[in-house]
């Protein structure tokens, strides 16, 4: 078993980086937009909680569009 | 000309907006980083997942850098497509049916200019997406397998671009002519599911535009044949003409259908 | 000079005539009220004029041009914005498309959003919208190409009635300069704000006129008189052959007023009024729709 000082970082922190604009960028989103498709609540925990699939579930069908 | 300008400057502002612009080319990077990553660290990530019996050893084969661009290519024809479908289904379908096209096809603007407006912008976002995609998997690649020649990998990059011409084509042409579902599943159908097929019982047939992604590839292992690219290159230009024509008169067509 | 000529309209879907033969001409600067029940034809017959539903035949014409797009505003019942413009953005696009000249659209954009009282959230986005802001904007979006017509679908239905009496105000100023033609069932609306009335019914143009001229026509003038006793009322009912309502006489007007009044002396009867009344613009509404 690696250490922890053994993992990648200089590899790995670009991606958590990555993942964690991802999330802000769809919290930013669903704070301003008008209306969500089910409860906004709801959209904050799939976004926080459910890695890179969260942001992108709630873009294409946490949107509601008009 | 106008009526093009504006049209395309709203369709980038709703593109902008919605942040397509930004969480799709993210998306990208992520599941380009993402292959190398996994694939490098795979030994480690099974040992330290797994309990593997005492002196068990597994053989994993050494990967070259186009193997790992062979494999992002996969995450990108599969998930990468659906999130660009995905994104861009509803462009002309979901307008009509919410009501926000009515005010705009009672002016003085043509089918053409709808179309077209919104398949370039979705071609760009697409285009833009890929691209960051790519060079962020070939940053990891090179650091962690090795390189290849950056004419190869440019070639590869401008062939995908080509294909993500048709897939917004389809995609848009799709929107035009059929409701959002039912655009939707075809849309899905003619673009992953049709790679899938065509790879499962098309190697008689070296020319469909499915293929060209792997023709692209093709120039990064070495292995490119010049006369099946270029096939494939003529019928993909042709199906992208194709569908845009269909996409036009679809539009036209259905203009009636926008919500009064 | 006529502005607006329809001749023989007609749009059918699976072989039933939704509008049938419809043939109607407006003249510059009057304000028509386009008046049906649900599903006369009143929406379609108005979609075919602006171009978003091809005809299955006849012919929409103003002053001998056929493609009047950029003469025509258009405003659905239930106009939708796009949620991430704000309203001085969403104007000056369609403005644009409209083919208003780029200089000074600005502020021209500016001057129609204060103009229909939405001077406050010029820079706001829409998505946040009232209906009655909707409205307002809907309204600002059909005339910032100053369209030599405006055409209004239900524009007030969905208001309430201080959001509509606002609008109709509005659009009674917008008229100094544009024709309008507008749909409605609220009848009350199109008394106000009407110099030629189309009534439709099943996709068919029964009736059209002046309001005047309606009124005329369907007005059936009647004396009423209305008694203390109801013995008193249906004596008098039966003796003059008038129509007995509890305690109200009518009696047909061809007669003049004078030889009521004179039967009235005669009978020595208490009596509350005698008047002469004419139908309702909805009273007339009900007669076309159910004759």
């Amino acid at each position: 078993m690696n250490g922890f000082e053994q993992v990648p970082w200089a590899l790995i922190a670009p991606v958590l980086v990555i993942q964690f604009i991802l999330a802000i960028v769809a919290l930013v989103d669903l704070k301003r937009i008008h209306a969500t498709n089910g409860p906004k609540w709801l959209w904050v925990i799939i976004i926080l909680l459910m890695g890179i699939i969260g942001p992108i579930a709630y873009f294409i069908i946490g949107r509601r569009q008009s | 000309m106008t009526q093009f300008s504006v049209l395309l400057k709203k369709e980038f502002l709703e593109s902008w907006r919605s942040f397509k612009f930004l969480w799709i080319p993210l998306v990208f990077i992520l599941l380009g980083v993402t292959e190398p990553l996994t694939n490098y660290y795979m030994e480690d990530i099974l040992a330290a997942v797994g309990n593997m019996p005492e002196g068990f050893q597994m053989l994993f084969p050494e990967l070259t850098a186009a193997d790992i661009l062979l494999s992002t290519t996969g995450q990108y024809q599969l998930i990468g497509l659906l999130v660009l479908i995905s994104a861009f289904i509803g462009s002309i379908s979901r307008e009509r049916h919410n009501g926000t096209a009515t005010l705009l096809y009672v002016r003085p603007i043509s089918a053409t200019t709808v179309f077209a407006s919104k398949w370039i912008i979705a071609s760009l976002v697409s285009i833009i997406s890929a691209v960051l995609g790519y060079v962020a998997s070939m940053y990891y690649t090179a650091i962690l397998f090795g390189s290849v020649a950056v004419s190869d990998f440019v070639k590869m990059l401008l062939t995908y671009c080509v294909w993500l011409l048709l897939v917004m084509a389809i995609t848009i042409a799709m929107s035009a002519a059929f409701q959002t579902g039912a655009a939707a599943a075809i849309a899905i159908v003619l673009l992953p599911v049709g790679l899938l097929i065509d790879s499962a019982i098309g190697s008689f047939w070296p020319w469909t535009p499915w293929k060209l992604a792997n023709h692209g590839l093709s120039f990064v292992t070495e292995t490119v044949v010049m006369k099946d690219f270029g096939m494939a290159l003529l019928f993909t230009a042709i199906a992208i003409i194709s569908f845009i024509g269909i996409g036009i008169l679809a539009t036209k067509r259905n203009w009636r259908l926008t919500k009064v | 000079m006529t502005l607006l000529q329809v001749e023989q309209l007609t749009k059918s879907f699976v072989g039933k005539n939704v509008v049938d033969k419809v043939s109607f001409a407006l003249e510059p600067l009057t304000a028509t009220a386009l008046i049906g029940p649900n599903g006369a034809g009143k929406t379609t017959t108005m979609s075919m004029i602006v171009g978003l539903l091809q005809q299955t035949s006849g012919t929409v014409t103003m002053q001998g041009v056929l493609d009047i797009r950029h003469s025509i505003g258009f405003l659905p019942q239930y106009p939708q914005f796009y949620p991430w413009l704000s309203a001085l953005e969403y104007v000056e696009m369609v403005g644009k498309l409209s083919g208003v000249p780029a200089r000074g659209l600005r502020e021209k954009s500016v001057k129609m959003l204060e103009y229909v009282g939405l001077g406050d959230v010029l820079h706001k986005k829409t998505a946040t919208f009232s209906g009655g802001m909707k409205q307002r904007l809907g309204i600002a979006q059909a005339i910032i190409h100053d369209p030599k017509l405006l055409l209004l679908d239900e524009p007030v239905s969905a208001l309430d009635p201080i959001g509509r009496q606002e609008v109709m105000n509005l659009l009674k100023e917008i008229q100094q300069q544009t024709t309008i033609l507008y749909s409605t069932h609220i009848l009350h609306d199109a008394e106000k704000m009407t110099d030629q009335v189309l009534f439709m019914k099943n996709g068919q143009l029964v009736e059209q006129g002046s309001l005047v001229s309606i009124q005329q026509k369907y007005a059936d003038p009647k004396y009423l008189i209305q008694f203390v006793q109801e013995q008193d009322a249906a004596n008098f009912a039966m003796r003059y052959e008038g129509q007995l309502d509890g305690l109200y006489v009518y009696l047909p007007a061809q007669q003049p007023m004078q030889q009521v009044l004179s039967s009235l002396v005669a009978e020595q009867k208490e009596i509350v009024k005698v008047e002469r009344v004419t139908a309702s613009l909805d009273e007339i509404f009900m007669k076309v729709a159910y004759q």
